[in-house]
Order: C-alpha cells, then structure tokens, then sequence
C-alpha cells in the first residue's frame, strides 16, 4: 500500500522521465548497451504509470468550514462521494 | 411629555431605527443619481424614484460594487440622521444591482478597471501542474455544475484528492463564501495544487458573485493556481478574466485540469511500441554487424586455408621434382664417384709408370755421370767454364771431380 502511495505521487515525475526516454529513442542513433538500460527502465516506468492510471477513482473530502470566521472542522465524507460518482 | 434635547434626540431617533423599526437593517430599491467619491474614502449619492429621493453614504472599502448615475439598485443599509449636519441619509452597507442594464454596466465598469490594473495580464497567468494530486474545489455541493465537474473528472482521471468547500455560489453570501474559500486554501497549501472555481450558468444576476470585485481579487491573490469554469459556453465572468486558466464550463474545467488516461495510456504504448522498435532495430543491427564480421573472419579464413592448401600441394609438387632431381644427382653423384675412383686409379698408374720413366731418363741427364767416369767440371764464380777465354792467368777457378774437388790458379791458358 504504502509503495503505490509512493509511486501515485510519483506519477508526474515517471511519466516525465518515461518521455525522456522515449524521445531519446527518437532522436538518438540507439546505442545497444545505453539502449538496453533505457528500454529495461521505460518498460518499468511504463507499468508505474499504466498501474497509476488504473486508480479510477477520486477521493472527495468536505471542507467544513465556516469562511467568514475560518471555523475550521474537517469531515471525510469521500466513501459517500465515490458511490455518488460510481 | 418628554422634552429632548437635540443630541438625545438624535441618540433616541438612530437608536430606534437600528434596535426597534429596522432591526435587521432596510432595503431600498430606486435609481442612483449624483453618484461622487470624495477623498477616495467616503461615497455619496442620492437613491430616487418618480416622487421621492433619500440620501446615502457608504465607504470605499465597504461599497465595492461599481455604481453610476442612471443604475436601478436595492441599497442594504441603515438609515440614520447624521448628528452634526442633521442630514437624514442611509448608511450603505451593500448594493445589490437590479435588471440586466446596471449589472451589464456595473461589469464593463469594474471590467475595465481591474483590466487597467493589470488583473488579467497574460504575464501573471501561472501554469498548473500537469498531473495535479491534490485539487481544492470551490463550488456548491448541490450544484449541477459540481456534479458534471466531478463525472468529468472521474471519466478523465483518478487517485486525485479532491478537497471540496462547499459555497453558496450566488445570494448575498455568495462573495464572502468564495472569498474565504481561496484564503482557507492559501491557508492550507497542503490541501491543494491547484483551486477550480466553478458554478454553472445563470443570468447576469446569478452570476453577480463571479463579477464581484472581491472575487476577482481573491483570484488574482492565491498563491495556489486557478481554474474558473462559470456558466455556459458564452458566459463570461470578471473571475475568468483573471483566473490562469479559463474554462467555458464546468465540465471544461475538469478536461482543463487533467489530461484522459486514455490519451495518456495510448502516448505511452505507442511511445513504447517505438521503443521497442529501435530496440529491435538496433539489435538486428548489431546481429547484423557480427554475422557480417564473422562471414568476414570465415571468408579471410577460407581463403587463407585455400592459399594454403594450393602452397602445400606446390610444395609437395616442387618437394617431389626435387627429390626426383635430388635422386638423379645422387644417382649421377655415385656414377661420378665410380669414374672418379677408376679415373683416378689409372691417372695415379700412368704417373707412376711415367715417373720411372722420366726417372730412369733423368738419372740419364744426371750432369754427375761423366765426373763418375773421369771428367771434371769447372766453374768460375758459380758459372761453368766451357771456354778458356772465360778465364785469365792467376784467376781460381773450382774443379769438381767425381768425389771432392779442387781449388786451382790458371797458370797458363793453352
């Protein structure tokens, strides 16, 4: 659990690095040994980001807060919402 | 009878006005007229109707709706006779606009304002995050509009914390609510990347709160960047003009915030169906390049083993011419060896037999034959003496006899 966390925000910079890779693969004249590496690495970046882009839901969390005062209370009503959007 | 004095008067008249006949304040509506700011500070003008007027005040900081000569308005105050001067005015504390006139006016005239300020610079426009986490949503829970956000969204993209304030998105505490929404979250900047404001269409009038100064200025203030997703696709609001990113709705907002998975899923097959191509590519390359280099190594091989198999079989052909005339010299050697040998044999019989011929023919020569049978040799200094003239009188000259010989003086030549 604690890995997808991780790896979830993780996401911007996997998928920026995947890019790189995959640019480099379109400009560059592809060195076997380099390219193996990149390959290996963009294969698991790939699988980082497709696993991430399977999480379908979006968490809702209620603010309750009385903003004129800044009355601050925090309620987690996400479970409600996402059976809302299902 | 109770006799005032003036001040008590004055004292009794506001205070009954605010506690006992208009506790909760009185709305006025009519046209304003001899709209003036004086000092930047304070804001006169006079509400009107066909038969009536009434004086109001209100302050800058207080009044923030644009107002002019001309606009229909319902003033929220409280009326008030003002000590010093005696002079009976409400005292504003907002202004709503009424019909769309004033409220297209009051937006061109604030419109124009913040635009003069720089409010809606292209310059300041920040960038979102391109893949945000974490979203603070200013909208009302029961709006349609935060609905379609939220379906959009999830059709879009998921794992998102969306943190939600709910407001009111219209009515008088419309403004207050959107305001103290965007300070809670720059107050929380942990809660959100990025601020989306939105609500759906309505008229002018609902839409009043989006138009606000306040608002505007509550965009422009957050730290944190802003998408503005109010009304219809032809609706256009003050806080759109100002927020970094503008969206025509709120279903726009949502396909502003995140990319589709989708579109993100095929960029990264395809990205990786091209990868693994010049994967392949390079490996067929370099396959390639070792079957060409050892096609090479086997042809030089061939070729070497070729030539040397041609210089063996020269070899063993010139080996063999050579052993053959090897074999004949040695052949021809042992003939010669034979000749020589009997050649030799009968050269060395025919010396002897030679040498005791010359032999027995020089013993013949010997010149020391005769002296054996009597005669003498002469000689003079060595040289022999065959005639007397050789010699004169007195002279020695040497006899050699058969054994021995003499030493004499010429005495005489005969």
């Amino acid at each position: 659990m604690t890995k997808i966390k991780q790896d979830t925000s993780n996401f911007g910079e996997a998928y920026k690095e995947l890019e790189g890779i995959i640019a480099w693969f379109e400009n560059e004249d592809v060195d076997l040994e380099e390219g193996l590496k990149k390959f290996e690495r963009g294969l698991a970046l790939a699988k980082q980001c497709k696993d991430r882009l399977k999480e379908v839901e979006n968490k809702v969390v209620h603010i309750k807060a009385k903003f004129g005062a800044l009355d601050e209370e925090h309620t987690d009503d996400s479970e409600d919402d996402q059976r809302a959007l299902l | 009878m109770n006799i005032f004095s003036v001040t008590q008067f004055v004292d009794f008249v506001n205070t009954s006005f605010t506690s006992a006949v208009f506790p909760e304040g009185v709305t006025i509506e009519g046209e304003v007229v001899e709209y003036r700011v004086s000092q930047d500070r304070w804001i006169w003008f006079v509400l009107k109707d066909e038969t009536a007027v009434i004086s109001c005040f209100a302050t800058v900081w207080q009044l923030r709706t644009p107002l002019e000569d001309g606009m229909r308005v319902r003033v929220f105050g409280v009326p008030k006779i003002y000590p010093k001067s005696g002079k009976f005015s409400v005292t504003v504390e907002r202004v709503e606009l009424v019909g769309e006139g004033a409220l297209r006016r009051a937006f061109e005239l604030l419109k124009k304002k913040l635009e003069t300020e720089g409010l809606f610079s292209l310059d300041r426009k920040r960038t979102i995050p391109r893949f945000p986490e974490r979203v603070g949503l200013i909208a009302s829970k029961e709006s349609a509009a935060y609905t379609d956000f939220l379906r959009i969204l999830g059709n879009r993209w998921g794992g998102m914390t969306i943190s939600l304030t709910s407001v009111a998105v219209q009515g008088k505490d419309a403004v207050s609510e959107i305001v103290g929404a965007f300070s809670y979250f720059n107050a929380h900047p942990e809660l959100a990347d990025v601020l989306v404001l939105t609500r759906g269409g309505g008229s002018l009038e609902d839409l009043q709160a989006f138009n606000s100064e306040e608002v505007a200025r509550a965009v422009f203030g957050s730290r944190v960047p802003v998408i503005v997703g109010v009304g219809h696709e032809r609706d256009e609001s003050l806080a759109d003009y100002v927020a970094d990113i503008r969206a025509s709705t709120p279903s726009n907002a949502a396909e502003m915030l995140t990319p589709d998975r989708r579109e993100v899923v095929a960029f990264i097959d395809g990205g990786m169906r091209h990868v693994d191509m010049a994967m392949r590519a390079a490996l067929t390359g370099r396959r390639d390049a070792v079957s060409a280099i050892t096609a090479q190594i086997e042809s030089y091989a061939r070729r070497s083993i070729t030539v040397f198999l041609h210089q063996l079989k020269d070899f063993r052909r010139h080996f063999a011419v050579f052993s053959e005339r090897l074999h004949a010299k040695q052949v021809a050697c042992e003939g010669f060896h034979v000749q020589l040998f009997s050649a030799a044999a009968a050269w060395s019989d025919r010396l002897t037999r030679r040498l005791d011929a010359d032999t027995r023919l020089l013993k013949t020569l010997d010149p020391r034959r005769p002296l054996e049978k009597g005669y003498a040799l002469v000689t003079k200094g060595g040289r022999v003496v065959k005639d007397a003239g050789q010699v004169d009188v007195h002279e020695m000259v040497d006899i050699q006899l058969f054994r021995g010989g003499l030493r004499t003086e010429v005495k005489e030549i005969l």
